[in-house]
Formats: structure tokens, C-alpha cells, sequence
């Protein structure tokens, strides 16, 4: 048992943990969205809600971050803005999170 | 409609200020595209390299408040809708590093008024979790949107309100911190005239870098610090930086 290495190694994931949890939080950011001048997070909570309720009618009502009714019209739009974002924030995060791969190897 | 930045920027004796809003200008020129206007005086301006189309308001800082026996010249921001030339304005910091275009949107609401609640602290250590500071939770008037509206004009009355008795808000809400903060001015203006409820806020916390964090390098697309023995860095993120050794990176 070499313990300088297992030093490392727990520095190693010190580091990739912090730079995980900050990233998360770029993402976070990056998933909020304003539409028809309300606010919303593109996360997976609002992205099924919004493909459901497309799915039974053609207009709905949803709540913005602050908790206000807002009528969706075009639910289409609305939900290909949503994953738009979403996969935008996700994609960034993902390649940050190769490097954290490569550097536990 | 009109739309704008407003920023906020007085030289001191310890800080030279012009130097972190030059780099902040350049981001903001850089991801957000929008006018800027900046309340200085004349003394700061001299300093100032030549930095395009912006538009400057000459004011003298009230003085008096400080922040770790340092002359702060923070106490301004309640005049922002007075000074304001635009309908829709976001006001910053001038420490506060738009590496994103994420607040751009936010300038196409329906809010009158929009300020943050959270602070994300970049080293995870939990810095600013201030609810143990006082009797109030706080807000970060760090970056805040307003309308000229009369609801967005009776925030700011009250956050005058608060500003000319804040010695005795901030024994009401046992603040921690003595000097003046805008923070908290904003925080309990934003809850005495909301009837002591909840108020519209921004859904995400602000990247914040704590001031024992050396910033080691900063470029157009992120920032590199230390702290202790290790080196980290962010790209493509809003970032807050405490450390005001950032005017000479």
C-alpha cells in the first residue's frame, strides 16, 4: 500500500467532485429559459409536463419559477425550445465530465 | 423599448475600480451586446482608458461606509431608477463577469422587478450560506432587472426608505454585518413592501468566487484561481469575484 498515491487519488476525486458540482450548476443556469415573458427551467419536470398536457390539448396552463399561471399556445414551440436548451446544457456538461473521465483513469 | 446596463464604478484609495470595469465592459461588449451606461465622477473617469460608445452619468459617491476598514462607495444603488436612460435596465456589479449570454433574456419579461436569492460558491465550501447573518433572508442586488414602472419606482422608494433608517432596519433584522450593504437594503425593502411574502426572483444562484480565492488568470472565456494549494478554473460561466485583486490580473 503506496499511501501517497492513495493521497492523490483522494485529492484526484476532491477536485473532480468540485469541478462536477460547479459544472452542475453552469448547466442548472443554462436551463433557464424565458418564454411568452415568463420564466422556466428546461429540466426534465417541466419538459414532461409540457409534452404531456400537449399531448390531450391544444392550449394549457403551466406555472413560471415565481409560481404565475401562464397560457402555452403553441405547445409545440414551447417544448422543442425546452429540450433545445436542456440538450444544450446537458452537452456542455457532458463534455466536461469526459475530462473528469480521463483524468480518473 | 429601450434596454440597457447600468454599472456602477468609484475609485478609492485601496481599489482602482476602472481597471475591473474595463474588463467587465469588454464581456458585457462581448455576450451581451446591450448599451451601457456608468454612474462614475470625474476622478475615476480620468482613469479610465478609452472604452467605445458608453454612455457616463458624473455623480459624487456618498461616502462614509466602508467594508473591512476600507472605503466601499456602494451606498449609490438606490438612485438606479433615477438614473437609469433606459425602460428595461439590468444593473451590475461591475465585478461580476458575464462570460454567457444568459441574462440577456431576462431583459424580455413581464417582471417589473427581478433580483437573485443565491450564491453559488465555486470552491464548495458554502460561504455564503448568510441566513445564519441575520433575521432576513437575503437577496444579491450583485445583478438585479428593472422596468420603469410605478411598482419598480415604489421598490426603489422604499429602498430609500430603508437606506435613510438602516441603522434601525439593521437592528430590527439583527444583521450581522454594521456597514451598509446593499444586499440587505434590498432584501428587506423587497420584503416590507411585498407584504412579508415572497417576491419574483431569479431561479438560479450566482456563481461566486470567495475573497480568499487568488484569481490567477482571467481570459475572454473564463477564469483561473487559487486557493490554499489547488488551481481551478471555470469557461462559459457568470462569475462574481469577491477578491478585488482582480483590477490588477
Amino acid at each position: 500500500m503506496d499511501i501517497g498515491e492513495l493521497k492523490k487519488q483522494s485529492d484526484l476525486s476532491y477536485d473532480v467532485a468540485i469541478a462536477k458540482r460547479n459544472a452542475i450548476e453552469k448547466a442548472n443556469t443554462r436551463q433557464i429559459i424565458v418564454y411568452n415573458e415568463h420564466i422556466f427551467r428546461a429540466d426534465p419536470q417541466t419538459i414532461c409536463l409540457v409534452k404531456t398536457l400537449s399531448e390531450l390539448e391544444d392550449t394549457f396552463f403551466i406555472l413560471d419559477t415565481n409560481h404565475n399561471p401562464v397560457e402555452i399556445k403553441d405547445p409545440q414551440d414551447f417544448l422543442s425550445k425546452l429540450i433545445q436548451r436542456n440538450q444544450e446544457s446537458l452537452s456542455s456538461y457532458h463534455q466536461m465530465y469526459k475530462t473528469f473521465e480521463r483524468k480518473d483513469d | 423599448m429601450t434596454k440597457g446596463i447600468l454599472l456602477f464604478c468609484f475609485d478609492t484609495e485601496h481599489t482602482q475600480y476602472h481597471k475591473i470595469l474595463e474588463k467587465c465592459v469588454a464581456l458585457i461588449r462581448k455576450n451581451l451586446k446591450l448599451e451601457i451606461t456608468v454612474v462614475t465622477n470625474f476622478e475615476t473617469y480620468k482613469n479610465l482608458r478609452p472604452l467605445g460608445f458608453i454612455n457616463y452619468k458624473f455623480i459624487e459617491p456618498e461616502l462614509g461606509n466602508t467594508k473591512i476598514g476600507k472605503e466601499w462607495n456602494n451606498v449609490d444603488r438606490h438612485m438606479a431608477y433615477e438614473l437609469s436612460p433606459y425602460d428595461t435596465t439590468l444593473v451590475m456589479d461591475i465585478d461580476y463577469f458575464c462570460y454567457t449570454d444568459n441574462l440577456l433574456q431576462f431583459m424580455n419579461t413581464k417582471y417589473d422587478f427581478l433580483i437573485p436569492t443565491q450564491a453559488h460558491d465555486l470552491t464548495q465550501r458554502n460561504t455564503f450560506h448568510q441566513r445564519v447573518w441575520s433575521m432576513i433572508p437575503m437577496v444579491w442586488a450583485t445583478i438585479f432587472v428593472f422596468k420603469k414602472t410605478n411598482k419598480a419606482k415604489r421598490i426603489f422608494d422604499m429602498i430609500k426608505y430603508v437606506k435613510k433608517y438602516y441603522h434601525y432596519f439593521n437592528e430590527m433584522y439583527r444583521i450581522y454585518a454594521k456597514n451598509f450593504r446593499n444586499d440587505y437594503v434590498f432584501a428587506i425593502a423587497l420584503q416590507q413592501l411585498n407584504g412579508f411574502v415572497n417576491y419574483n426572483t431569479f431561479p438560479f444562484a450566482l456563481s461566486t468566487l470567495p475573497p480568499d480565492c487568488k484569481v490567477l488568470k482571467m481570459s475572454d472565456k473564463g477564469i483561473a484561481w487559487r486557493y490554499q494549494d489547488k488551481i481551478d478554473w471555470i469557461e462559459n460561466q457568470d462569475v462574481h469575484i469577491l477578491n478585488k485583486e482582480i483590477a490588477n490580473v
